[in-house]
């Protein structure tokens, strides 16, 4: 059966006083029905881009769109503005990342619920008020009967993204969109968001794209995962094959960024040094080599490609060292190795594997270089590892 | 006759653009010099200028239609309309045509009183005046009526009543204590106290229905026949006007009026209140026919012949707007004085509806003559001297606006040529209009200031006012006391409280106020020079002699001259009493006003020249009516 | 909420006590005339002066004039006697007022029909010619002095004294239930004036405020839900971006009702404007206290409706 959605080298550029963003710079990927995609990064990676292009909601800021989303058959970037409002909060619904600013404040929860469904549907209002109230069950708010009357500022938060649900349900989507929607929230109201949605998909039948900085939130509810970095994935796989057995040094250090509650008190978490680079005037070579503790000489010059790790289709990664030696390291990594001696080890085998050189010849292994990026620790770091 | 008027109208348009021609080309006015300069005038019915004791215009007040309605548009409300308080210029349009006092004045005769409620004017040959001057008497005309709901035949005891309520405080007539009571030089027997405050007069006698005999313990005829020409002659009916006369103030004028006149303000006829009726306060006001108005009632030849129907007065337009739908429009006529671009509008492009009359009034500083600096004489002559009093003209609009003024007695008013007429007395201070610092140096060393600036430590306090032009008038006005070296410490307020707070109040002791000025209740040269520059008219507030000046030898001059019957010689009387007050510098002179108006195309405006040259609605016309 | 109004009604009565005192102090502090002069005419006799002043009442001390001048308002509705005019003040003020209200409201619906589409359409196509044009004719008109434009437009408009005479000029206003076609034929310059200052701030006020919301995430999300632009502007934008108009509208609103006086004066329409304005002129204090007093009054209670109105329009705001 052919995926829900399938989005094909999609490249959205924006053009600005400084110069042209590159915010998605040719992405794919696929969900099938009833299956989720997590989508993570930092911010500044693309993640939410390419997920508002798909609702066609860059449109207006004079982007550049090139590439096919096919949903349901249909390509929604040729598609005209009028045939994607018939799809907008109809099958495919999205929800955003804070409630409080995202729900209007003048309407009643009630009355923007009803708005999405008499936005597609034609029913009496008195219909439309009882799907509502249906719907507010659904996402588990109690007293669904005098929580509609009520306005959002009166809704506490984990309530609020649950009635952002619930009004992105209105119209039983095929599709739901999912940016940062637990970012905004407490730990323990995260979790029951994720749970929530999890018992929508298999009670619905319906795919969700979660868009998200924390790969932690996905780590349940995600049946594969992308990984962006500078508009580009990196790495894609099934959540087992991107938890278990990662292959690029980004989603490392994403892994080890995650805060654990079993870790060793007084164990750092260790961040990833450096800053998102910029979309405009992007680094030579690999995107990430800056910021790379593993970087050779050879990544400044060529741009990798995403490539099946052990020739499995499924699982694919974009990096110039050679997938064994990947391995190794991460082995080392996770078992508190020292990263000077994992540089080493990195340095020993950095052949390319696969990606198109950018001038200068792939090969010839030189022992790597500084780290790249800055080495400051206080950088900023990306809000994931806060919580 | 309408040739002829035509003819003499282009003539005196040509004199005019010479004078503005030259004017406007060089700095030195003189129009003084040229003589016939003054103003311009317009087509077959409207005024031409008085020049300098003349005789009347050929104004044409006879043979036109009758009918129509006219719109009169006026930027100021009314301040009385009862015959008994009013001496507003603005009242008096509506007052007069409303009212019949004894005598009156024809539109285009400012000189001549003719009799309006009366049979015939007083004079020694006829008998009218006897003993000396001290008795005259009047009869009256036997069969005019009041309007609705009076009615009934006016009697002499409807006119002593009319001018005994004067001095009742609640109807406070401003003319009575000058003329009829304390402060006149002939006061009438029993009213010469000031105390005296309503009620009948003994020197008021009515012997009949139709004849009222005036007693003045003074021979004072001369000044009591043209005072009788004011509104407070004409008759008011005491069983109608009594009760309103005890409310304080009366509502005979605000609430209730009745008329004698051919028009009367649209009223209730059963009760005679007009008030929200014919007349909105700030917003209208409509004159309507008495219907009660005989045009039988007339001995005089100057009967108005009263065209038209109805009279529709807009209060509180602006000025420049409406002057110009008056321009551009029909059936209307706006009594404001034009505003600059609209006279000169009216110049080039509609001359023909455009009436200037000479002789409307004067403007001078009124020098503080017994508190401060002005105390000595060298000084306001040296100020008088120094003030550049063609710059002031051409502040306030230039040569349409009047004339530099160079003694007292104005335009118009007997005794005018004697005094010198345009140019003067030639006393060195007085001759160069644009002022002459070398003179004005000669009288502060004069003064004892031998520099011949100002070395002394007061300050000159000068009250201007802040409307329109009246800042830039009194900038000029400052600057000729800083080129004498005075400090001054000038102060523009609002033009009402700049004269009832300051300049009218002799306890402020105000140096210099440049902008006040007088215009004559009748045409008499008495009538220019008394109120203003009589000592014991000055009062504590409200006073018109603005210098506070008092000179023994002027007051006896006056009381003499006032009571001079035969007119030549009362003309010379009153000149020499102008040329004393020149040689004083009782007061520094600015310049002689013109009243400039404005009629629609199809209108016959007449104006009254005794009364600054506003439109009379009596003989005023419509040429389609 | 009820205590909320309450207090505010009672705060609005305390200012409009001391609006009152500061202005009977003013014109006693201040230059003006003594009212018993303004009465006694020309050259009066130091006796009528002091009869008229007994009469008037100016020679007692002036908190008891204070007193009495409170009490006649609050007991019996009287703001004074005015000697000039001859006529309560209260009268004239009642008089007068449906000339301003006419001109007001008549002003407020004009430009909020003007302002209101210019200023979306002009945030909406934002940087266009339709936007810039439309902000520099706001900034043209924003820059005129009202009187001004009232001349300019009847020199240009005005049926008797206009190049192109199309509608009635100057001193042609009529009541409502006078002649309701020359009444509505009459203010259209008149409104036209008043509205076009406003009109201008309006749309750019607008506009800068539904910039600021358009960019908010609630419309974000209104868009995800498959609403149409237009019902995404109208209904979620412009409903949000309003609010500031509401304030200002309520202090505009206020203010005229306290007399438009330039416009009055040029279109010799008498509303409490011109009837303040000629009292000042004639130093008429009654008419003056009265006037400032109304006003003050109005601006008040529209401040109070404007506070209230914002606790319906945004429920996030509880008293």
């Amino acid at each position: 059966m052919s995926p829900l959605l399938e989005v094909e080298d999609l490249r959205v550029s924006f053009p600005t006083e400084d110069g042209v963003v590159h915010a998605v710079d040719g992405i794919s990927y696929s969900v099938d029905t009833g299956k989720s995609l997590g989508v993570v990064g930092e911010s500044g990676s693309g993640k939410s881009v390419s997920s508002l292009t798909m609702l066609g909601l860059t449109r207006s800021q004079g982007a550049r769109i090139e590439g096919r989303i096919m949903f349901d058959g249909e390509d929604l970037i040729t598609m005209p503005d009028s045939g994607l409002r018939k799809l907008r909060g109809n099958d495919i619904a999205m929800i955003f990342q804070d409630p409080l600013s995202s729900l209007h404040p003048f309407f009643k929860v009630g009355a923007q619920l009803t708005e999405a469904v008499l936005t597609h549907r034609k029913v009496s209002k008195s219909a439309a008020r009882a799907r509502a109230l249906e719907l507010l069950e659904v996402v588990g708010i109690p007293d669904p009967d005098r929580r509609v009357n009520e306005y959002p500022h009166e809704f506490s938060g984990g309530m609020r993204q649950r009635a952002m649900i619930a009004m992105a349900l209105a119209n039983e989507p095929k599709l739901l969109i999912a940016d940062e929607p637990t970012t905004a929230l407490d730990v323990t109201v995260q979790a029951q968001i994720l749970a929530l949605l999890e018992d929508l998909q298999r009670r619905l039948g319906m795919a969700i794209v979660i868009i998200t900085h924390d790969l932690g939130v996905v780590a349940e509810i995600a049946d594969s995962i992308a990984v962006m970095y500078a508009g580009r994935i990196v790495e894609r796989g099934t959540a087992d094959q991107i938890f278990h057995a990662p292959q690029h040094p980004y989603t490392w250090g994403l892994l080890m960024s995650i805060p654990r509650l079993n870790s060793p008190r007084g164990d750092e978490l260790v961040p990833i040094a450096g800053r998102p680079p910029s979309l405009i005037n992007r680094p030579s070579g690999c995107y990430f080599h800056p910021r790379c503790p593993y970087v050779q000489d050879a990544h400044r010059r060529v741009d990798p490609r995403l490539a099946p790790v052990n020739g499995d289709d499924g699982h694919t990664a974009a990096c110039l060292l050679d997938p064994g030696v990947r391995t190794r390291i991460w082995e080392g990594v996770q078992s508190g190795r020292d990263v000077a001696s994992l540089r080493r080890l990195a340095g020993s085998g950095s052949s390319a594997a696969g990606g198109s050189a950018v001038g200068g010849s792939a090969g010839g292994g030189s022992e790597a270089g500084g780290l790249g990026g800055g080495a400051s620790v206080s950088e900023a770091r990306a809000p994931e590892a806060q919580q | 006759m309408r040739n002829r008027a035509h003819a003499i109208a282009t003539l005196t348009v040509a004199a005019l653009a010479t004078v503005l021609l030259a004017a406007c080309g060089s700095s030195s006015s003189s129009s003084s010099s040229s003589g016939s300069s003054s103003s311009s005038s317009s087509g077959s019915s409207s005024t031409l200028p008085l020049k300098a004791g003349e005789n009347p215009s050929t104004e044409t007040l006879y043979g036109k239609k009758k009918g129509g309605t006219l719109t009169v548009y006026s930027s100021v409300d009314f301040a009385h309309l009862d015959p008994g308080e009013s001496y507003f210029g603005g009242d008096y349009p509506v007052v007069d045509v409303t009212n019949r006092p004894l005598f009156l004045f024809a539109p285009n005769a400012s000189t001549t009183v003719v009799p309006d409620l009366a049979t015939t004017v007083p004079t020694l040959s006829n008998g009218g005046i006897t003993d000396g001057g001290k008795t005259v008497t009047v009869h009256i005309q036997p069969n005019v009526r009041f309007s609705p709901p009076v009615n009934r035949v006016v009697t002499s005891k409807d006119v002593a009543y009319a001018i005994e309520r004067g001095a009742n405080p609640n109807v406070a007539n401003p003319y009575f204590i000058s003329y009829f009571g304390a402060n006149s030089p002939a006061p009438l027997v029993g009213a010469t106290s000031p105390k005296y405050s309503g009620g009948p007069i003994p020197g008021i006698q009515t012997p009949n229905n139709t004849t009222i005999v005036f007693h003045m313990t003074k021979p004072g005829a001369a000044i009591l026949v043209p005072a009788l020409g004011l509104p407070t002659s004409a008759p008011v009916p005491e069983s109608f006007a009594g009760p309103l006369d005890k409310k304080s103030p009366t509502t005979y004028g605000t609430q209730y009026l009745v008329a004698t006149g051919p028009y009367m303000i649209q009223a209730n006829n059963k009760t005679g209140q007009f008030a929200g009726i014919g007349y909105q306060t700030g917003k209208s006001l409509t004159l309507v026919r008495n219907p009660n108005w005989s045009a039988s009632t007339y001995s005089s030849a100057f009967r108005p012949p009263a065209y038209l129907n109805q009279i529709n007065y807009k209060i509180g337009v602006d000025a420049t707007v409406a002057q110009l739908q008056t321009l551009k429009g029909s059936d209307a006529v706006e009594m404001d004085q034009a505003t600059p671009p609209n006279l000169k509008l009216a110049y080039q492009k509609y001359p023909s509806q455009l009436t200037v009359t000479a002789g409307s009034g004067d403007w001078y500083i009124g020098v503080d003559n017994a508190h401060g600096v002005f105390t000595n004489v060298n000084l306001r002559k040296a100020f008088w001297a120094a003030l550049d009093r063609a710059a002031i003209l051409k502040v306030v609009g230039g040569p349409l606006e009047g004339q530099v003024m160079t003694h007292f007695i104005y335009p118009g008013t007997a005794g005018f040529q004697q005094a010198g007429g345009y140019t003067g007395p030639q006393v060195d201070y007085n001759q160069d209009p644009n002022g002459n610092l070398t003179v004005a140096t000669k009288y502060m060393k004069l003064a004892g200031y031998k520099t011949g600036k100002y070395t002394g430590n007061q300050t000159v306090q000068l009250v201007g006012a802040d409307n329109g032009v009246d800042p830039a008038w009194t900038q000029v006005v400052d600057s000729a006391l800083t080129s004498l070296g005075f400090k001054v410490h000038a102060s523009e307020p609002d033009q009402s409280v700049m004269y009832t707070k300051y300049c009218e109040v002799p306890k402020q002791e105000i140096d210099a106020c440049p902008i006040v000025g007088w215009i004559r209740d009748f045409a008499d040269p008495f009538a220019v020079l008394y109120v203003p520059f009589y000592g014991p008219a000055i009062v504590s507030s409200n006073n018109s002699n603005f210098g506070q000046f008092n000179n023994p030898s002027v007051n006896a001059a006056m009381r003499q001259a006032s009571l001079i019957v035969a007119p030549a010689a009362r003309a010379q009387a009153w000149a020499n009493i102008d040329k004393m007050l020149v040689a004083n510098a009782a007061a520094i002179p600015e310049y002689f006003a013109n009243e400039d108006v404005v009629a629609s195309k199809n209108v016959n405006g007449v104006v009254d020249q005794w009364n600054q040259g506003l439109f009379d609605f009596e003989f005023t016309s419509l040429t389609n009516p | 909420m009820t205590t909320y109004i309450i207090r505010r009604i009672l705060w609005g009565i305390v200012l409009l006590f001391l609006v009152s005192l500061l202005t009977f102090l003013f014109f006693y502090i201040f230059p003006a005339v003594n009212p018993a002069q303004l009465r006694a005419g020309r050259n009066p006799s130091p006796a009528i002066v002091a009869y008229i002043a007994k009469e008037l009442g100016t020679n007692k001390p002036i908190y008891t004039q204070f007193y009495d001048y409170m009490k006649g308002i609050i007991l019996h509705f009287n703001f004074g006697f005015s000697y000039y005019s001859q006529a309560s003040v209260i009268g004239l003020i009642k008089n007068r007022l449906p000339a301003t209200l006419s001109l007001t409201v008549g002003a407020v619906v004009m430009w909020l029909c003007a302002g209101i589409p210019v200023g979306v359409l002009s945030a909406i196509k934002r940087r266009t010619f339709f936007d810039r044009a439309a902000m520099g004719t706001a900034l043209v008109f924003v820059s005129m002095p009202v009187y001004w434009l009232g001349l300019i437009v009847l020199y240009l408009f005005a049926a008797d004294i206009g190049k192109f005479p199309i509608l009635p000029g100057s001193s042609t206003y009529v009541g409502l239930t006078t002649d309701p076609g020359q009444w509505f034929t009459s203010l259209i310059l008149p409104w036209f004036v008043l509205a076009a200052t406003s009109a201008a701030i309006y749309s750019r006020l607008l506009r800068g405020s539904l910039l600021e919301v358009m960019g908010e995430d609630y419309i974000r999300t209104a868009r995800a839900k498959g609403l149409s632009e237009r019902r995404v502007i109208w209904k979620h934008g412009v409903r949000s971006a309003i609010t500031p108009i509401v304030t200002v509208l309520g202090l505009d609103l206020g203010t005229l009702l306290g007399g438009a006086v330039l416009v009055e004066t040029v279109f010799d329409i008498p509303g409490i404007g011109r009837l303040n304005y000629d009292a000042i002129l004639h130093s008429d204090i009654p008419i003056v206290q009265g006037t400032v007093l109304i006003a003050a009054m109005f601006i008040v209670v529209a401040n109070i409706v404007v506070d209230i109105s914002y606790a319906y329009l945004d429920p996030r705001v509880r008293y």
